[in-house]
């Protein structure tokens, strides 16, 4: 038996160490596919849950946004467009091959000017202190080895009064609601995982990573403890998907 | 949380509603430049029947709508759904802000600019139509289209003074505008003769009653 700190990876317990380069390697094999896959699990849904992460970010022009595991750049075009250019947008994420896809996508769309991509762990944010008005995070956290460090690094890096936004699967409110997400998350998806992106693995990763997960309460206190004031959250499609905000004081 | 309804619902709402707007302004590109001289506002749409709040950014590409927004609006405006569509569609918007149920904060001239340019729209049909089906049948089908709608609108202008006419003047079931009129007037002058003749009594009774004492 191994000394050393454990985490959890979906449901099995690894060495803390490990679990960044095993969440890469699913990244890594989704990544291609990765924006198919978001809109065939979630039924398209999953851009309204940003678009309500945009309207609560507050975001405005010449705002500085850091958007961390902004994967294919949904979010950071958005706020590009709203930051307009004399604002500026960091898109960053700690898996390059998604990078290298949300980069290209942004520049196929025509977006630069106001967008710089960073890869970067949320843990050790390579960022001065007080760097930006806004920070979000859409369905990463639950991927980060240390959610704690992740948080304490966040705030470091908002000016005071600054937004942070987390975007995160949740737990849903409905006993039935949680029945039928349950069945869907683990017995549909990895099969929709295999057929598309021909590795059902992942799927069955991303599943078991939503149910170790804090809820939506833990998640808030745990923002409460790293520092965070004005802590909030927002069920959306009764609690599948919840978005925290907290503020730098 | 701002609304009693799933944020999912409210904001998949607005994402519709926001595409609808968008595509037919896309179809006016006349609106643009009135919109983008709107940029820097943000208009707030308080309905308490339905309850609803809805938050306009008008920008240069269209109208982005939201159903929150953190900081200051250049203007809110609180009423019912009804009290919105009686100012959406009236000519005079200043004068439905004013006689209107709506109960407004801020500045009134952006949302009065807001309202011609949205009241003004003139959709052009063709430019969709020709990019479908191409230049000719495009530009055909377009043309019939404008001459439906104008025979429509004329045909509604003309049915709506006929059925007035018919009301007011065949079936008497409804006095004219004119009559009615004239009879408050007549109304109003009765009520003053009757306040005079009131008071006329009163000093008599008053001088009366100094005789008798």
């Amino acid at each position: 038996m191994s000394d050393k700190e454990t985490t959890h990876f979906g449901y099995k317990e690894v060495e803390k160490d490990a679990k960044a380069g095993m969440v890469a390697d699913v990244f890594h094999s989704v990544a291609a596919r990765y924006d198919l896959m978001n809109d065939l699990m979630s039924g398209g849904i999953h851009r309204i849950w940003k678009r309500f992460t945009i309207e609560l970010s507050g975001v405005r022009k010449k705002n500085a946004v850091l958007d961390i595991a902004g994967g294919t750049g949904d979010l950071a075009a958005r706020f590009a467009a709203l930051v307009g250019p004399e604002g500026r947008v960091v898109l960053a994420d700690i898996n390059d091959s998604m990078l290298q896809v949300g980069r290209d996508k942004l520049l196929d769309q025509g977006q630069q000017g106001n967008i710089e991509f960073v890869q970067a762990d949320a843990q050790f944010l390579p960022f001065p202190d007080d760097s930006f008005d806004c920070v979000t995070i859409a369905f990463g956290l639950r991927n980060v080895t240390d959610i704690n460090m992740a948080l304490r690094s966040m705030l470091r890096v908002l000016k005071p009064g600054g937004r942070l936004l987390v975007l995160e699967f949740s737990k849903p409110q409905n006993a039935l609601l949680s029945k039928a997400y349950d069945t869907y998350s683990f017995r549909v998806l990895p099969v929709m995982g295999r057929l598309v992106t021909n590795d059902s693995e992942s799927y069955q990763y991303l599943a078991e990573s939503i149910r170790k997960h804090p809820d939506q309460n833990t998640l808030k206190d745990m923002m409460e403890d790293a520092g965070f004031c004005q802590c909030e959250y927002h069920n959306m499609t009764g609690g599948v998907v919840a978005l925290h905000r907290g503020v730098k004081a | 949380m701002t609304t009693a309804i799933d944020p999912t619902l409210h904001t998949a709402a607005l994402a519709a509603l926001e595409a609808g707007v968008n595509r037919a302004l896309n179809l006016a590109p006349q609106s643009k430049p009135g919109l983008a001289r709107l940029e820097d506002c943000v208009f707030a749409l308080h309905c308490t029947a339905p309850t609803l709040d809805v938050y306009l950014h008008p920008n240069a590409e269209g109208i982005r709508l939201a159903g929150t927004h953190q900081g200051t609006v250049t203007t809110s405006i609180k009423g019912e759904a009804s009290d919105f569509t009686e100012l959406a569609t009236s000519s005079d918007p200043t004068a439905t802000l004013i006689n209107g149920n709506l109960e407004l904060d801020g500045d009134s001239a952006p949302l009065v600019a807001l309202q011609r340019v949205l009241a003004t729209l003139d959709i052009d049909w063709e430019a969709p139509l020709v990019s479908t089906l191409g230049d000719v049948a495009g530009h055909q089908v377009a043309q019939i289209l404008r001459h439906t709608f104008s025979w429509g609108k004329q045909a509604s202008k003309g049915l709506t003074r006929q059925i007035e006419e018919f009301i007011h003047e065949e079936a008497r079931l409804s006095p004219p505008r004119l009559e009615v009129e004239d009879f408050y007037r007549d109304l109003q002058e009765l009520g003053l003769r009757v306040d005079r003749m009131q008071s006329r009594a009163e000093r008599l009774r008053l001088r009366l009653q100094s005789l008798q004492g």
